[in-house]
């Protein structure tokens, strides 16, 4: 049997490349764009920039190397490869062993080339590791924390009498303009602290007191995600930050140190929403087009809002009443409420006021709210609140708790 | 198979004059299962190290493509996170130790000896216990699948604490321990086992600036592993530890510290990429000049470099963790360190287009493969200098960019070198070749499918796509990254298959070649194929670097008769077979059981547990082997070979 | 080379190498390069903690007996001293000086094991040192049990080598020397362990007893069992060890020795890193 043999001429594999190439440009293809929700190209701060910046010198040096290298490469490929039969055959070529001061000069190139990229590096890992020292004064300090698989952020500077500091959980809202210093720990494994269009990541290691800081330029909703691998559920640690101007930043501290809400008891209930809905296995925890995903710092400063049509007063008093009875109480702290000083899960004082929950997961929703709270293991794998808290102390939860929690929840913006 | 496995024998002629002590036993067996378990000869284990690394190359493929069709499109859920935990850590484990290390061994035991012209490697049966205890390591690694504690998941990197106790409980993790740790025993032993052969076993006339690049590879890492593997070692055996007898060296409450095990790990971890990549420069250094039909460009400096990349490779671990908070000096040092070993890099890179420079390029099969690890070594090359910018690094580090740089580099790189070596010497293995329009359709399907696999993943990970994630949301920008990167590996998979599918056929019917069929430069092309079991008939005299090409082109007809000269009267010493190397393994794997997969029996009355019984029964059956190992002692026979057929001289005509 | 020709062996030149030194030697270079890796890790971890000692670390120097472990080093010291001398005589083809040397080395070796033996329990039952306890104990164990393992795999080795020089020459012929060979085995180890052992105890019965005599009366009591067997360990080995006719053993097996001695002296002066890192450090 004869076997086709591979055509001698490259043309035909150029033509096969371009149509390739052109295929993919034509049909529209995003796969280049680098414009995601954690692109790290178009960034918001001054360290993400001149990471970022860093990164375009390495691009160019190298790809102008590429183009010499690559070029000679091909050139050297395509002039000296036998054609025909007869090259076979013929006659082996100088056996030459080499030009020492090719070897050199090319040596020097590359040490050269490595040097236009040293300088920036090692400028740039001054400036990024800490906060200028001229700005240190006006820095802002937070503390953020890695739990399996959540994020927890403290504000030393923020305390409330009785209760420490100021605690939130997953969404991290920091002054705009202002450099942010942010104190890295960790509760249990290694995590790593990363919101790509403000500042590259830094791991929280335990038994190691690492920071990070960043700055972001304009006031806007950030998203950011755990780096490190962290067990099961790495994929789903995920956090927002939130970067306001003075004034609304002092507003939210001011109405963040408040306790929980308390409805009015007179409140006009509305009408509440009337079954779960089954949730598909690892569905996605966002309505695609609506306000979360259009515009989420809009949809942020209107989970901002009192809500216009409040739950039933008394439906959200069942579920104050349940959210101790079901022990919800000894792993999460909610300022206001009798007992619930946990400090195992996230501290949900201001939950209803959160974009997000189940660490950014899921849109802060009753739907969501409440597959989350059915099922827990079932959106995010061994998860402790599942593990350790629904199982090992055999809660059950009737549709009515679970609407009645979700009521109690929701209302505590 | 039977006809298969007779042809691989590489038979000698004679019967062994045993001299057999009451207590030893001398198996004698030529053929069958004993033979493979009892040998000491070097290409037979480089065969056995071949076969295995192939078949564990299979399973990371499949592996890799199930991680892939997992993130083919957001919030999939054809695996649950623990199985893709597991996927992706048995995939790193399975490609790194089990595929293309021992790739590597096969090579380094098939080629390296005959290369320098010695008739075995100075110890053949701790060669020979230095497979069986890969072997068993294997096993122990992936016995988890068949058990209920499930593989390993806790990445390849194990970071403490998520792989002490608290955090991953269950037997897999001890597996992986155990397992990494005999894999770090057989890769030591063997190591030194190359080192002297390399250093005290060349023909009269090779001097260490004659090596074949390829054996220069072979001391450069053999050395590296030597050096390299105690420390992932240690860490391993403190981890052990904390997880078998509650220490503390990782645990954070009584004042662990988890940065250590980092530290230990990448102390390992970064001399195993040049592991991984040094051999695979030296096939491509024997390639490309075999069909430039020219030397290799600047052999000192390329010798120098790989020596060099051997010697930096210990003092840039650190830019693996240049988010760990190491502080600026720390980070600014390990940054340029980092940049300095791409120099010897490069220059390699410039030496192999200067030796296709004014060449006659035969575009063979394998130099298609090792003209694709150029250019895809170089792009990985790139990326990995893009690291060595700290600063950008923190945006990169554990991204998909990551993914993309250490693919190129570890299958552009190594397994692109190692898939040419395959097929440049296969006619040495087995007489035949593979056929040109086959080889060369599955490069370009593996090439292409690599290319989509990997590269939009660069682009996924500047978007912000961190590694190890099970899911993702489709409002990200990465749906059709992750969705050609898919197709792509698919693609791969073709392209692999059709690779094996090549090299089975081959191995069955591929076209019969006579001795040094590629025209090649090095000793090993000098012996008919397959080598006889003896080797050489006479030790060569080497009289230049590229001896055979010497002999065959250039040298004066004195020169050459001298290569053929008579042989000694007394025939040539072989060493007798060994069932005990393979007992001893036997021995550690059953006292890896005991340690790793039997639970502890919690009964207080029982003196001595399941646990403890299997781990010493384990450790007697590895002690008595050992012992009768000794007393064996090195002893062997006589081979009076024939003169015809295996004489050494070139064969006549053919290339004059 | 020219020993060659009259037959004498040159230790120090293989003619059957590329670079004439012999394979086993180079093999044990090549391993003592690596295991100082895996001691040099042990020891920086034992060195990392110690900077970054948790709340509630004993003191190393509340928990250590500084003149004991220097006792013991002494003797390890010297039991290098026994090792070359008997790499030496080997060389020379002086089967009796190696067989005293190799046993007073391997009698150093144990008396530096059962220091170390004795200051572990020491450290366990008196100090309260675990290895579990603290970050301490954890290293110090570790690392110094690390290199516990390396000298007992010594003393074993040495003891193997010891009955080696017994074989006789030809195997086939003598077909009990297998049997004999193994028993020799057993009776050394046993002789060195029930030594360790008697001599603990011994320590032991004295720290307890009210006076001299009442503590060997109790000791005799207790461990009249276990002197028997050492004494019917020891004779075995009196008797094994008396002259049958040639032995497969001479200057040829010297390499064997020097490979050996070479692991010794390395374990020994990891031993004078340790002590000097792990103990003396405490003191300054």
């Amino acid at each position: 049997m004869r076997l086709p043999k591979f055509p001698a001429s490259s043309g035909l594999w150029i033509r096969c490349a371009a149509i390739l190439a052109g295929a993919l440009s034509l049909s529209g293809c995003e796969w280049y764009r680098l414009d995601g929700p954690q692109s790290t190209i178009t960034t918001e701060g001054p360290v993400a920039y001149h990471q970022t910046h860093l990164f375009y010198v390495t691009c160019w040096v190298t790809l102008v190397i590429f183009i010499f290298v690559g070029s000679t490469l091909a050139y050297a490929i395509w002039k000296f490869r036998a054609r025909t039969e007869a090259d076979e055959h013929a006659e082996p070529p100088a056996q030459s062993h080499g030009n020492p001061l090719v070897e050199i000069g090319l040596i020097g190139a590359s040490v050269l080339a490595l040097v236009i990229i040293a300088f920036p590096t090692i400028h740039d890992i001054s400036y990024t590791y800490d906060v200028p020292q001229a700005e240190k004064a006006f820095a802002y300090n937070v503390t953020a924390t890695g739990y399996q698989w959540w994020f927890k952020f403290e504000y030393p500077s923020e305390t409330i009498p009785g209760s420490g500091v100021l605690t939130t959980g997953n969404e991290l809202v920091i002054p705009a303009g202002r450099p942010v210093h942010i104190d890295l720990r960790s509760a249990d494994v290694m995590h790593s602290f990363w919101i790509p269009k403000l500042a590259g990541k830094v791991d929280m290691i335990p038994n190691r007191a690492n920071f990070l800081w960043l700055q972001a330029d304009h006031p806007g909703y950030y998203w950011g995600q755990c780096a490190e691998f962290c067990g099961d559920s790495h994929a789903l640690m995920r956090f927002r930050v939130i970067a306001l101007n003075a004034s609304d930043f002092n507003a939210w501290l001011a109405h963040q140190k408040q306790p929980a809400h308390v409805p009015d008891a007179a409140a006009k209930p509305a009408a509440q929403f009337a079954s779960l809905r089954t949730f598909g296995t690892n569905e996605i925890g966002f309505a695609a087009g609506d306000l979360l995903d259009r515009d989420p710092f809009a949809a942020w400063k209107q989970k901002q809002l009192p809500d216009a049509t409040p739950a039933d007063p008394a439906l959200i008093a069942q579920g104050r009443a349940l959210f101790a009875s079901k022990t919800c109480i000894a792993c999460h702290t909610i300022r206001g409420v009798e007992g619930a000083v946990g400090v195992r899960g996230p501290d949900l004082t201001h939950v209803g006021a959160r974009t997000t929950i189940a660490a950014g997961l899921l849109e802060n929703n009753p739907e969501e709210l409440q597959r989350w709270i059915h099922n827990p293991g079932a959106v995010k794998p061994g998860n402790k609140m599942w593990v350790e808290g629904f199982v090992a102390n055999n809660i059950q939860l009737t549709p009515a708790d679970e609407t009645a929690l979700v009521a109690f929840l929701s209302s505590l913006k | 198979m039977a006809d298969a496995l007779v042809k691989t024998d590489f038979l000698g002629k004679d019967e062994p004059a045993a001299t057999k002590p009451f207590v030893i036993w001398r198996p004698q067996a030529k053929t069958g299962l004993i033979s493979w378990l009892t040998t000491v000869d070097h290409k037979r284990i480089g065969f056995l190290y071949g076969i295995s690394a192939l078949f564990f190359f299979l399973v990371g493929g499949v592996e890799a493509l199930l991680i892939r069709l997992q993130l083919m499109v957001p919030n999939n859920h054809l695996l649950t996170a623990p199985q893709y935990n597991e996927m992706f850590t048995m995939h790193a484990t399975t490609m790194i130790f089990l595929a293309i290390m021992p790739l590597s061994a096969a090579f380094f035991n098939f080629v390296m000896p005959l290369q320098i012209g010695a008739r075995d490697v100075a110890f053949p049966r701790l060669n020979a216990f230095s497979f069986w205890t890969f072997l068993a390591g294997a096993i122990i690694v992936n016995l988890g699948w068949f058990l209920h504690s499930g593989a390993p998941d806790a990445g390849w990197f194990a970071y403490t604490p998520l792989s002490t106790r608290t955090y991953t409980p269950g037997h897999a993790m001890d597996m992986w321990v155990m397992g990494i740790q005999l894999l770090g025993v057989a890769s030591i032993a063997a190591s030194l086992n190359f080192i002297i052969t390399i250093i005290n076993l060349r023909a009269p006339g090779m001097t260490m600036m004659r090596l074949p690049v390829f054996t220069w590879m072979t001391l450069v890492t053999a050395f590296l592993i030597v050096l390299a593997f105690p420390a992932i070692t240690i860490a391993l055996v403190e981890l052990m530890m904390d997880r078998i007898f509650g220490t503390n060296f990782f645990e954070v409450s009584n004042g662990g510290m988890p940065i250590l095990w980092t530290h230990l790990f990448w102390v390992f971890g970064h001399p195993e990429v040049y592991i991984l990549i040094l051999p695979a420069m030296g096939v491509i250094s024997e390639i490309l000049p075999t069909f430039s039909r020219k030397p290799l460009f600047g052999y000192p400096i390329v010798v120098f470099s790989g020596a060099a990349i051997g010697f930096l490779g210990f003092g840039v671990w650190s830019h693996h963790m240049f988010t760990t908070g190491m502080g600026t000096m720390a980070t600014a040092a390990f940054a340029v360190t980092t940049m300095c070993i791409a120099v010897p890099t490069g220059v390699k890179i410039f030496n192999w287009i200067g030796t296709l420079w004014g060449g006659h390029l035969q575009m063979r099969t394998p130099m298609m493969f090792a003209l694709g690890f150029i250019w895809l070594f170089m792009i990985g090359g790139f990326s990995g200098v893009m690291h060595a910018a700290a600063p950008a690094d923190a945006e990169q580090h554990n991204s998909y960019f990551v993914v993309a740089h250490f693919h190129y580099v570890l299958i552009g790189g190594s397994l692109f070198a190692l898939l040419a070596g395959i097929h440049y010497w296969f006619p040495l293995l087995c007489g035949r070749k593979i056929n040109e329009f086959w080889g060369k359709l599955s490069f370009w399907v593996i090439f292409v499918g690599f290319n989509v696999t990997f590269f939009p993943m660069h682009f996924l990970g500047l978007n912000g796509m961190p590694r190890r994630t099970f899911t993702y949301d489709g409002n990200m920008g990465w749906n059709q990254g992750n969705f050609i990167a898919t197709m792509g590996a698919l693609v791969l998979g073709v392209g692999v298959f059709i690779y094996f599918a090549v090299m089975v056929y081959t191995w069955f019917k591929g076209e019969r070649v006579g001795r040094d069929p590629w025209d090649a430069r090095t000793l090993e092309w000098c012996l008919p194929n397959p080598p006889p079991e003896y080797n050489f008939r006479v030790i060569p005299t080497v009289h230049a670097r590229d001896d055979w090409w010497h002999t065959k082109h250039e040298a004066a007809p004195a020169k050459a008769e001298a290569h053929g000269g008579p042989g000694h009267d007394h025939g040539i010493h072989m060493p007798f077979q060994s069932i005990y190397p393979f007992i001893a393994a036997c021995g550690i794997l059953i006292g890896a059981i005991g340690i790793a997969v039997v639970d502890y029996n919690t009964d207080p009355h029982v003196i001595v547990g399941k646990k403890l019984a299997v781990t010493l029964v384990g450790a007697v059956i590895m002690i008595t082997a050992i012992y009768l190992w000794a007393l064996e002692g090195n002893e062997g026979y006589h081979l009076h070979p024939e003169e015809e057929g295996h004489g050494h001289a070139p064969a006549a005509g053919k290339h004059h | 080379m020219s020993n060659a020709a009259t037959g004498a062996i040159d230790h120090h030149f293989d003619p059957t190498t590329s670079t004439g030194i012999p394979n086993k030697k180079l093999l044990m270079w090549m391993f003592l390069a690596s295991d100082c890796m895996f001691f040099g890790c042990l020891i920086s971890t034992h060195l990392i903690y110690r900077l970054h000692p948790p709340p509630g670390t004993p003191s190393a120097k509340s928990v250590f007996s500084i003149e004991l472990t220097s006792f013991s080093t002494f003797i390890l010291l010297m039991s290098s001293l026994m090792m070359a001398l008997a790499v030496n005589s080997i060389q020379k083809g002086n089967l009796k000086t190696l067989r005293s040397s190799l046993l007073t080395t391997i009698l150093f070796g144990s008396i530096f094991l059962g220091c170390q033996v004795f200051e572990f329990n020491n450290f366990v039952f008196e100090k309260h040192l675990t290895i579990t306890n603290s970050i301490l104990g954890t290293t110090f164990f570790t690392l110094t049990g690390t290199h516990g393992c390396h000298v007992a795999v010594g003393v074993f080795w040495l003891t193997l080598m010891y009955v080696r020089s017994f074989q006789p020459k030809d195997t086939t012929a003598d077909r009990s020397w297998f049997v004999r060979n193994l028993v020799h085995i057993v009776a050394c180890l046993g002789t060195i362990l029930l030594g360790m052992m008697l001599v603990l105890k011994l320590v032991r019965s004295l720290q307890g007893a009210p006076s001299f005599g009442a503590g060997v009366g109790l000791w005799l009591k207790d461990y009249w069992i276990a002197l028997i067997g050492i004494a019917v360990t020891g004779t075995l080995m009196r008797i094994l060890a008396r002259p049958s006719g040639a032995v497969a053993f001479d200057e040829h097996n010297a390499i064997d020795v020097e490979m050996m001695g070479l692991y010794w002296h390395f374990v020994d002066i990891v031993w004078i890193v340790i002590f000097t890192a792990v103990y003396l450090l405490e003191y300054i």
